[in-house]
């Protein structure tokens, strides 16, 4: 408001000190300056700024006026001294008001002024000279007030369509907004002289709005009505009716003038408004799913938003959005999550979830929402988890869900931090719901994908799979379990050949390395040693004298030589090897501890694998077999048919390997024996022989696939060294502790075992090694205070 | 017509442990499978060594105890001079 005015101002000052010597210039100025208000109708003016202008032009103005024109002539011109003070016309108030008020009249009744403008405020200034302003104002008032209380009393009664009345208090209202700014144009200096010099005096427009006030609070009819109109045309509007928006915008910003917007129509407003959406979304919430309801708030909030924009005040934004928001949403956020949540989650609907995020960030109920989050994630995984039929693809499926939980995150939940905890939390809780198994199946997980015939997958895409797979490798408590079968699982990778690529096994190594440290990953590495180690042995071994004089031709032979300490510890398998084979591994022996004194090598034959030349009737082939098969098959080159026994004599093969063994050779895909009588399974007496009609289309055949594949015997034998494992590890720590403690009560003891210990342990398995230690005299129990334990060196 | 089964390549696996007449080191007490307190690896990282007296010890073991004793060094199990087996 401010600003126009003082442009205006610096407009005046110029113009009358240049030109006019008539009346005063300002009103010229002032009105034509004023008229773009009566438009809006609802400027309060305050002339503060023009009126210093008025005063400072004043005595200007006045010498001029009194000064006679320049006349020709020789007569010298003399001023003379009036004879009488000159006096004012005793009815000069009265007569001029007899002007001003005929002109009021005509303003308010929208009839011609009969005077010139220009001659009413000359009138006004006229009476201001002469110290009658306040006079002059108080019956101007009175006219007005006369008037405006006429304007609102013709509304009493009038049209009960709210429409059609409100459009006729518009009108009324901006014709009192046009007709107050004229009469204020005309008592210009009225405005700018008795009412700015005396105090607790309202400018002429304040005036006018007072008075429409009082008299509007006084037929509270007409205000009841205005009120319940608006508030009945916005309902009209939410429930999807075309209203007169601009005929709502005019009205609100008349309360808005009056000074009454708030008390008078926010209230009731906000009050009307929290009603409507409390029955709303009572209503929604049981006729639609929570995505629709979802959509609906939001374009609800959208709207109320706008309504504010377009035609409330801005102040009524935030009350009136968070009371929709509180009506909508806040009362039904567990009943939102409770029946809608799941199933967004399972749809992996991200765009509904986003909404969902958005709207309840609005209400501070992000928290319920990371709870509700957590408790799906647990459920869910859970069924992954818990199922033993569906352990084959708990990983893969873990995975899965693990990555639409990212995406989630990612474009649903706008990377919130909180929630990106509360997922790996959850994932924890998740993995080591069930001990050690989920870890054993991520081993096997890898050892599937790094197993070679994986074919399909790129490099690129084996690295993404590691990793995520690493991610889940994380939350696992017992890294130890991990660690005993991705080992077992990885020799046999290394030893039989069936690794898909190294690079990878290697990439995977460093990567365990970061995560765990060197700690973990050097036996592992020690592994690849081994390999490396034993390609240089064989070459060397190649090369050596013993090869080439005392080696018979026709086998190639290399050798795999473990380092005991890196590798899985394999239970000795017994086997009576053909002689030509005692020869070679003889020689082998001979040179090896010839290269290296002080060592001791053992054969592990069970891990031995072979190509095999065979002459079948319907064609040669070469057949990848395990040495337990080569051992079997080649008895048949002395022996037509074999029972069971026979075998069994001749290779001292331990029975339950046997069997496995004569079971892939004669029972699986790939039949190069035959079984008498024929069966699934191998018993005790039956007989084999060779498979004259052996056919198949490739020329190299695989039978060891039974190498690869894990054993029951083998799993066991796996998880217990880990438990074995483990106890030394709990005694280690134990003593570690004892022995720079000396003296430690029981709960200290446990607790730090609990800090140093990587694995999930229970309380009572720790005292039972305390048990154990004190029976081996490693400790003993305070003779005082048995809860307190002594170090025996 | 007989099959006949020809081997002709063979890739056999052997692991080696110290041929050690103890199953632990003299010195440290721990066993010649793992390695000495001072290793975090067996095997070629942390390799054994035999006295002429025929007592095996940890590489490291040893060597410690020599150079830690002022005159001449003995050996930690049979009292007799050390003197590393050649």
């Amino acid at each position: 408001m401010s600003h126009p005015n003082k442009r205006s101002s610096s407009t005046t000052t110029t113009s009358s000190s240049s030109s006019s010597l008539t009346s005063p210039p300002p009103m010229k100025k002032a009105k034509s300056h004023s008229q773009p208000d009566t438009k809006n109708g609802l400027h309060h003016h305050t002339h503060s700024d023009n009126d210093d202008d008025g005063r400072r032009a004043q005595p200007d103005n006045l010498s001029r006026k009194k000064a006679q024109p320049p006349q020709p002539g020789k007569k010298q011109f003399v001023i003379k001294p009036f004879k009488a003070k000159p006096a004012v016309p005793k009815n000069l108030e009265e007569e001029t008001w007899e002007i001003l008020k005929s002109a009021i009249c005509a303003i308010f009744l929208k009839k011609p002024v009969s005077c010139v403008l220009e001659d009413l405020y000359q009138a006004v200034y006229n009476l201001c000279v002469h110290k009658m302003g306040g006079s002059l104002y108080q019956r101007i008032e009175k006219e007005c007030e006369r008037h405006i209380a006429a304007a609102l009393q013709s509304l009493v009664g009038q049209s009960p369509d709210l429409v059609v009345f409100l459009t006729l208090v518009e009108r009324c209202w901006q014709d009192l907004c046009a007709q107050i700014l004229m009469i204020r144009d005309i008592a210009l200096y009225l405005d700018r002289t008795y009412v700015k010099q005396t105090p607790n005096v309202r400018s002429l427009w304040d005036m006018g709005l007072q008075l429409f006030r009082k008299h509007l609070s006084l037929s509270s009819e007409v205000e009841h009505k205005i009120v319940t109109g608006l508030l009945r045309m916005i309902e009209k509007e939410r429930l999807g009716e075309a209203v007169a928006r601009t005929l709502l915008n005019h009205l609100s910003k008349m309360f808005i003038a009056l000074g009454i917007y708030s008390e008078s129509f926010e209230k009731p407003f906000l009050e009307c408004s929290s009603e409507f959406y409390g029955t709303e979304g009572v209503k929604y919430m049981q006729q639609s799913d929570v995505p629709e309801y979802l959509k609906h708030v939001e374009k609800r909030l959208h709207e109320e938003h706008e309504r504010c924009l377009l035609y409330l005040d801005a102040s009524t934004r935030k009350p009136l959005v968070a009371t929709a928001e509180k009506q909508l949403l806040e009362r039904h956020i567990s009943a939102i999550l409770d029946k809608g949540f799941t199933m967004l989650m399972d749809g992996n609907r991200i765009e509904d979830l986003q909404r969902m995020y958005t709207l309840f960030l609005r209400v501070n109920a992000l928290e319920s929402l990371r709870q509700a989050l957590s408790s799906y994630i647990r459920k869910t995984g859970q069924g992954m988890i818990m199922d033993e039929e569906k352990d084959k693809d708990m990983v893969s499926s873990l995975l899965e869900f693990k990555a639409s939980l990212d995406t989630i995150w990612e474009e649903s939940f706008f990377k919130n931090e909180a929630f990106c905890i509360t997922i790996k939390d959850a994932f924890e809780y998740l993995i080591n719901l069930r001990q050690n198994r989920p870890a054993e199946l991520i081993a096997k997980f890898l050892d599937e994908k790094l197993r070679a015939g994986n074919k399909g997958t790129s490099e690129e895409e084996l690295e993404g799979t590691l990793d995520k797979v690493l991610v889940l490798f994380r939350f696992i408590q017992g890294k130890d379990v991990f660690e005993a079968f991705y080992k077992k699982d990885l020799a046999k990778r290394l030893l039989l050949g069936k690794s898909a690529s190294i690079d990878a096994e290697k990439s995977m190594i460093s990567k365990l390395k970061t995560e765990c440290g060197s700690q973990f990953t050097n036996k592992l590495e020690g592994m690849f040693k081994d390999i490396e180690l034993s390609k240089e042995i064989n070459e060397s071994f190649r090369q050596s004298s013993q090869a080439r004089t005392k080696l018979p031709s026709g086998i190639e032979l290399s050798v795999h030589v473990l380092t005991s300490g890196y590798w899985p510890t394999y239970a000795p398998m017994d086997v009576r090897l053909p002689h030509e084979l005692n020869v070679y591994q003889d020689i082998f022996k001979e040179f090896y501890l010839s290269k290296y004194s002080g060592r001791r090598l053992m054969w592990q034959n069970s891990l031995g694998h072979c190509v095999l030349k065979a002459e079948f009737p319907k064609g040669r082939k070469e057949l990848a077999v395990s040495l337990f098969q080569t051992v079997v098959l080649m008895l048949f080159n002395d022996a037509e048919k074999l029972s069971f026994q026979d075998i069994k004599d001749s290779t001292s093969i331990e029975d339950k390997e046997l069997r496995r063994t004569l079971q892939s050779l004669a029972c699986g895909k790939v039949r190069v024996l035959q079984k008498f009588p024929k069966g699934r399974d191998v018993e005790d007496d039956d007989s084999f022989t060779f498979n004259d009609t052996f056919a198949a289309p490739l020329y190299r055949i695989k039978v060891n696939a039974i190498q690869m594949k894990e054993t029951v015997e083998e799993n066991t034998s796996t998880t217990e060294r880990v438990f074995q494992d483990r106890q030394y590890q709990i005694d280690a720590a134990i003593v570690r502790i004892m022995k720079t403690r000396k003296l430690l009560s029981h709960t200290i003891l446990i607790t730090e075992l609990f800090q140093q210990l990587r694995f999930p342990i229970k309380p009572a398995d720790l005292k039972k090694r305390i048990e154990s230690l004190i029976d081996r005299e490693y400790l003993e129990r305070d003779k005082n205070n048995p809860q307190v334990y002594n170090y025996l060196a | 017509m007989k099959v006949k089964i020809l081997l002709f390549w063979w890739h056999a696996v052997a692991a080696w442990t110290w041929d050690a007449q103890d199953e632990t080191c003299g010195i440290c007490r721990m066993a010649f499978d793992g390695c000495c307190p001072d290793c975090k690896l067996p095997g070629d990282d942390c390799p054994l060594i035999w006295g002429a007296c025929n007592h095996a010890f940890h590489l490291h073991c040893i060597l410690k105890w020599v150079n830690s004793q002022t005159s001449q060094a003995h050996c930690p199990m049979c009292r007799r001079e050390w003197q590393f087996k050649g």
